[in-house]
């Protein structure tokens, strides 16, 4: 792509044209945003709730890049390349307790949760367990940069993004109140879709409005269009925002309790940002939820959706009708969006779509992502370079 | 030749992922092949039974690391 096409995405968005086709469609596209977007910036790679004890590991092709997040005896998150350092076997193989050291299963080179290489049986010979050009402190996992943030585990593969805490920092500022423990739901409070789309769809799909009278009818009963707001922070993150949430009440009278602490604000007003690249939130009084997006290819997303709460009871099974209830709301919303990104998905095999034009109004979230997505592609150099 | 019942016990523990018998054979090999004088084998054995308490977290893991350690096998 041009220069020039670069720009036209970079005008305000009144003048913008949407990122082109190829975007979406195109394998080298989608190999280059791997390089310069996914692994450059701070990726959503699984939540920490995953891995909630010592020992847990779980496995997570990221881009066709093999990764292990680990959770240490030290509590510690960690996420390595998925690769013995001896014959390139695979460490981990599926979601469980590796126990005490992650064995390779191929020739039992071991390391430890933390990543040091602790043994090498038979290096030598049988019985021999050390040898002089095998130099343990030189044949750790490959650490890959990671940090948590509401339970989401981001990556940066590439290694050189700014701190976290920097890159995020305006978000971090932005709910700073909601900066309190939160607990994952369990079992009945995840789930996942399996959508014929790009990444990139499910995100612009996330942070705009417009769409919620014609693709979520339900909401119109009592959040109504006119009740949202745009959330923008160029180069950083974008979304929405509603001023009409209502927490779920049993007939009994029963509500999740609310975070603590929380402005006045709070009490009706709901946000959704998409963490740009590919991490999406929502943060309401009573509940907040963190989706990865996993870019499997050009065409296909796993959205993997965590529901949390404010307090450890809330995870206990006296709550888990209203978990539910709760978990199959959000299920039915996400799941109206599928059409949605996958049309989008399939018109942009249109070859004569030039990457749509914004409403001035409606569209400037989407737009900030493009934008941000065409600044990466277009000024960050390769990873690998 | 038909397998010895240490083989059918060790098969079935690796099968079953039996950490506590796999140790036990493991160790019970490399003592009866001290015991002959086979150094060698005894350390194969008894680097066979640290790894799997390694990973396991097995309590006999330290004294057979400090066992190879003391022979220079291990580090």
């Amino acid at each position: 792509m041009s220069v020039t096409d670069f720009s036209a995405i970079l005008q305000p968005v009144a003048r913008a044209k949407g990122l082109p086709n190829r975007h979406y469609v195109s394998d080298e596209t989608f190999a280059e945003e791997r390089e310069r977007v996914l692994f450059a910036s701070w990726s959503g790679l699984t939540v920490a709730a995953e891995i909630p004890e010592p020992g847990d590991a779980i496995p997570v092709d990221f881009v066709g890049l093999p990764l292990v997040a680990v959770r240490g005896r030290d509590g510690q998150v960690r996420v390595f390349q998925n690769t013995c350092r001896h014959r390139g076997m695979i460490l981990v193989s599926k979601p469980g307790k590796v126990g005490n050291v992650i064995r390779c299963p191929y020739h039992s080179w071991s390391y430890a949760l933390s990543g040091e290489l602790k043994a090498t049986p038979h290096v030598g010979g049988p019985g021999h367990n050390t040898h002089e050009e095998i130099r343990r402190d030189e044949l750790g996992l490959i650490e890959i940069r990671s940090h948590v943030w509401r339970d989401v585990v981001f990556v940066n593969v590439s290694g050189d993004a700014p701190a976290f805490e920097d890159d995020a920092n305006v978000a971090m500022t932005r709910w700073a109140e909601f900066d309190q423990p939160i607990y994952h739901g369990g079992a009945d409070s995840t789930f996942s879709f399996d959508v014929k789309t790009n990444w990139k769809l499910a995100v612009e799909n996330f942070c705009e409005s417009y769409h919620l009278p014609w693709v979520h009818p339900g909401l119109n009963a009592y959040s109504k269009l006119e009740d949202h707001y745009h959330i923008e922070a160029p180069g950083a993150f974008s979304g929405q925002g509603t001023r009409v949430y209502a927490p779920q009440i049993t007939d009994d009278g029963r509500r999740f309790p609310d975070f603590k602490g929380l402005d006045k604000k709070w009490d009706k007003a709901a946000e959704y940002i998409a963490v740009f690249p590919n991490v999406l939130l929502g943060v309401h009084r009573d509940h907040a939820f963190a989706i990865v997006l996993e870019p499997v290819a050009k065409d296909r997303t796993i959205e993997h959706v965590h529901l949390y709460y404010s307090r450890p009871e809330v995870t206990a099974e006296p709550m888990a009708d209203m978990r539910r209830t709760n978990a199959a709301m959000w299920h039915e919303v996400f799941e109206e969006d599928i059409s949605v990104v996958e049309g989008m998905q399939a018109g942009r095999a249109g070859l004569y779509f030039d990457g749509g034009k914004f409403s001035p109004a409606m569209d400037g979230p989407t737009h900030l992502f493009h934008a941000w997505i065409a600044e990466h592609m277009a000024g960050r150099p390769l990873a690998a370079e | 030749m038909p397998p010895s019942s240490d083989d059918t016990a060790l098969v079935a523990a690796h099968a079953a992922r039996d950490v506590d018998t796999l140790v036990l054979i493991y160790q019970g090999a490399a003592e009866r092949a001290e015991a002959c004088g086979d150094i060698d084998r005894a350390c194969f054995f008894f680097t066979q039974a640290y790894v799997w308490a390694l990973e396991a977290g097995h309590a006999a893991a330290p004294a057979l690391h400090a066992w190879l350690v003391a022979r220079g096998r291990e580090q």
